[in-house]
């Protein structure tokens, strides 16, 4: 018995009556004490990694239907958890016992990878299902809602299914019953990739890739059955779906993803799916006036050679001069917009800064040669199938990503899950620079903080390394700056020798002024350690170059995990301090580098540094200059994930 | 007399429908690692006569999970007669069940579906996976019963990958 005033203003969704107990305000029911590890939940399995933008970010399930939780009761701990051998380890994490449970007589330590080393690795504050694969997020009456694509029977990808999950602040989160199976004709091989778009009466409608009977790629409409209830656990499928299926001369497997919907001067709906010809990614441009009938504009929005498929294409507008986000449907001469695409062949997400032509249709890069798929990456790390969407609950435009493991299947299934979801981040245009975008952990991730250890001041010399002193060290939120010296920098002589973060030799390469920055994730006598840095370099002409990396190949004693190194340029301003945020939280490490403007997400996989070995240290590896640091140090509480 | 005429023109028959076909296989293989391991896998397979790159993919990846089952299966046998290999032994079952319950059924939705990079994650998780239970042993000081094999797995992973990333 909801009034339409209701739908029309979302924030008044509190007042609603509804059945549900309320969800733990932040507070995270281990309680303060970050070294307590929740109980493990069955694990889930991140599958596919490809996103839909519809609901705030989606992470996997777990076998079956997710049972709505008492959350209360999962509180538990006062002591530190022990990990006591089981028989079969699988069942507990919700692995299937007859898949997976060992064929010969079970000796849990037979295998490298201990119980202990695999619970360690899952994180506190990261949305994880148990298999991970994002669709969209969304505000909707109240809530943030995430949909994610969730196989049930394995933890790999396979006939994906809509997980659905809710938070009030994007950190903590109550997981729902499955929005939609792979019930119909048109879906059966898979309820893939989707976006919501809110209409302007407050009704939400959602698109999504089916992948049909036959595995052609299709797109369908869908919508909450009762848009009333502000948890939106129950969803409709259109009868009349598909609503669109692939063009004349697109292959019926290069077709989907759609986005979210945004006004054109005509007043209709506007959507891209992204595709390919031949090697060629483009965008696909579809109106509509009601999400059932849509025509195929005759031209691109977008398509860039030698790029291939281009899945996830995300479409939106950032401000020019304000710091606020916009809604997907804003156009105007304050607003540049942004074409994103997750390319296919190499797994990143690449985007760029261009001028949408609303009447066309069309929309150019600024840049042409930092073009689409070519150019800049929202991340150097692991971060794909992104999306973005647009919160209008606090006017800010909110990205979310798929985080996959970088270790074994083998692991995954003994560790009961695999994949989550990066920390949502902010995304307004670099005002400074205008030519990038600038990302930055949402506020709320900051009420996490708790127990800030300061570092002011803290001289490097040239090749040394500093402890710094913590009660933990698998959660943290470092924020600190960095000056390397002037005069050392002025009288150095340049060289263009050049220096790539990928292919150069990490954290043990020396240069003149660099590598400097943090071990995160470190043993005592750094065994095992994750350097995040930053490596300046001058070149002939006396400019300098900034690199930001973070550093893998150290990170573990085991064979089997990936050890790459990750990394880009970090534009550095005149007058500008080297500046550098990192977000531990156990197997996943997120740098932000000059407040956002390069970001590396990392996954980490050590078997020493666990529990209470988990150590942080300050080095600086540069040959010629010392370092000065001023360090912030806060332990992250866990959140209801 | 009329035998021998069957025999005859069956014999005419079957180089003329392989041809074309043929051209594709060959040319598929030499993009992969191991040329002559990918053909003859290929063409002790009679689908791969008619198919296009994304079955003679299945076919790889098939043949691979013919392998991995091999290798689960021996690894049996040897546990019962080398108990002091058991550690490393129940290692690569472990990864080897992996394989075949995870990384192949994956790999094969993915390319029915077309969603070949998850086929490619597969197989790029199989060759690592026959890499660690080759390090098993040596990481235990012992001689490994399974090098061939776990070689013969790795390779022909990394051929069934080569072919997949061509559909990317």
């Amino acid at each position: 018995m909801t009034s339409s005033s209701d739908l029309e203003n979302p924030l008044a969704a509190s007042a609603l009556p509804h059945s549900y107990a309320p969800l733990p305000d932040g507070e995270q029911p281990a309680g303060n004490n970050p070294t307590i590890r929740r109980p493990r939940k069955a694990a889930l399995f991140l599958v596919s990694a490809f996103l839909v933008l519809l609901f705030v970010v989606a992470l996997i399930a777990g076998n079956g239907p997710v049972q709505r939780k008492d959350l209360n009761t999962e509180v538990s701990l006062t002591a530190p958890e022990k990990v006591t051998p089981l028989l079969s380890r699988g069942v507990e994490k919700g692995v299937s016992e007859k898949s997976f449970h060992p064929l010969l007589g079970a000796d849990d330590n037979s295998y490298p990878w201990s119980s202990n080393m695999l619970d360690w690795q899952r994180t506190a504050f990261h949305f994880q299902p148990k298999k991970n694969w994002m669709n969209g997020p969304v505000f909707y009456n109240g809530w943030y809602h995430l949909f994610y694509q969730y196989h049930p029977d394995a933890p790999v990808w396979g006939k994906i299914v809509w997980g659905h999950a809710v938070s009030k602040d994007l950190i903590n989160w109550r997981h729902l019953p499955i929005a939609m199976e792979t019930d119909q004709w048109y879906d059966e091989e898979g309820v893939w990739t989707g976006s919501a778009t809110i209409l302007p009466d407050g009704q939400l409608v959602v698109l999504y890739t089916g992948s049909t009977n036959e595995s052609v790629q299709v797109q369908n409409l869908a919508y909450p059955a009762d848009p009333s209830d502000p948890l939106l656990v129950k969803w409709v499928k259109y009868p009349g779906n598909p609503v669109l299926v692939p063009p004349p001369g697109i292959d019926s497997k290069d077709f989907r993803d759609p986005t979210t919907a945004w006004k054109t001067p005509e007043g209709k709906w506007r959507i891209t799916i992204g595709s390919k010809i031949n090697k060629t990614g483009i965008s696909l441009v579809y109106d509509t006036e009601d999400f059932k009938t849509f025509e195929l504009l005759d031209g691109l929005l977008h398509a860039v050679p030698g790029t291939g498929m281009w899945e996830c294409v995300d479409f939106y507008p950032v401000s020019k001069q304000n710091e606020n986000g916009l809604d997907t449907s804003v156009d105007g001469p304050g607003v540049k917009h942004v074409v994103k695409a997750s390319m296919d062949d190499d797994r990143n997400d690449y985007y760029a800064i261009g001028t949408y032509d609303a009447h066309k249709g069309k929309w150019t890069p600024d840049n042409p040669t930092l073009d689409v798929g070519i150019g800049l990456r929202y991340d150097y790390g692991i971060y794909y199938a992104s999306k973005t969407f647009y919160d209008q609950n606090k006017q800010r435009r909110v990205l979310w990503s798929w985080i996959k493991e970088t270790d074994t299947e083998a692991s995954d299934i003994n560790k009961g899950w695999a994949s989550l979801m990066g920390v949502p981040r902010t995304v307004v245009l670099d005002k400074k620079t205008q030519s990038n975008i600038i990302q930055w952990p949402v506020e709320e991730i900051n009420r996490l903080r708790t127990n800030v250890t300061v570092f002011k001041d803290v001289v490097v010399e040239a090749g040394s390394i500093v402890p710094l002193n913590l009660p933990a060290a698998s959660q943290l939120d470092i924020v600190a700056e960095f000056e390397i010296d002037e005069k050392t920098v002025n009288r150095l002589n340049g060289d263009d020798v050049g220096y790539d973060c990928v292919k150069n030799g990490g954290g043990a390469q020396r240069g003149a002024l660099g590598p400097f920055g943090f071990s995160v994730l470190a043993t005592e006598g750094l065994k095992e350690h994750t350097p995040v840095y930053f490596y300046v370099a001058k070149g002939v002409d006396g400019n300098l170059q900034t690199f930001f990396c973070a550093d893998q190949s150290r990170s573990s004693t085991a064979n089997d995990v990936d050890k790459s190194i990750y990394g880009n340029i970090v534009p550095v301003l005149k007058g500008e301090k080297l500046s550098m945020r990192i977000l531990v939280d156990h197997s996943i490490v997120e740098s932000f580098a000059q407040e956002g403007r390069t970001c590396i997400t990392s996954r980490v996989y050590p078997t020493k540094t666990i529990n209470d070995n988990a150590r942080l240290f300050l080095f600086n590896n540069a040959t010629a200059t010392k370092v000065t640091a001023s360090v912030n140090v806060w332990q992250m509480k866990s959140a209801h994930i | 007399m009329k035998f021998f005429c069957l025999f005859i023109f069956l014999s005419l028959q079957t180089p003329l429908m392989v041809i074309g076909d043929r051209r594709l296989i060959e040319s598929t293989c030499k993009a992969t690692p191991s040329y002559s391991l990918c053909l003859s896998t290929l063409l002790s397979n009679p689908k791969s006569s008619s198919g296009d790159v994304s079955d003679l993919g299945l076919i790889m990846v098939g043949a691979t999970k013919v392998k991995a089952t091999q290798a689960i299966q021996h690894i049996k046998t040897l546990y019962r007669v080398h108990p002091e290999l058991r550690h490393s032994l129940n290692e690569c079952s472990q990864v080897y069940m992996a394989v075949v319950k995870a990384d192949v059924p994956s790999a094969v939705q993915a390319l029915d579906g077309g969603q070949p990079k998850f086929a490619e994650d597969g197989m790029a998780d199989t060759a690592v996976e026959a890499q660690a239970c080759e390090r098993s042993f040596s990481g235990r000081g012992q001689k490994s019963p399974l090098t061939q094999m776990n070689k013969d797995i790795e390779n022909v992973a990394n051929v069934a990958r080569a072919i997949i990333r061509m559909l990317l």
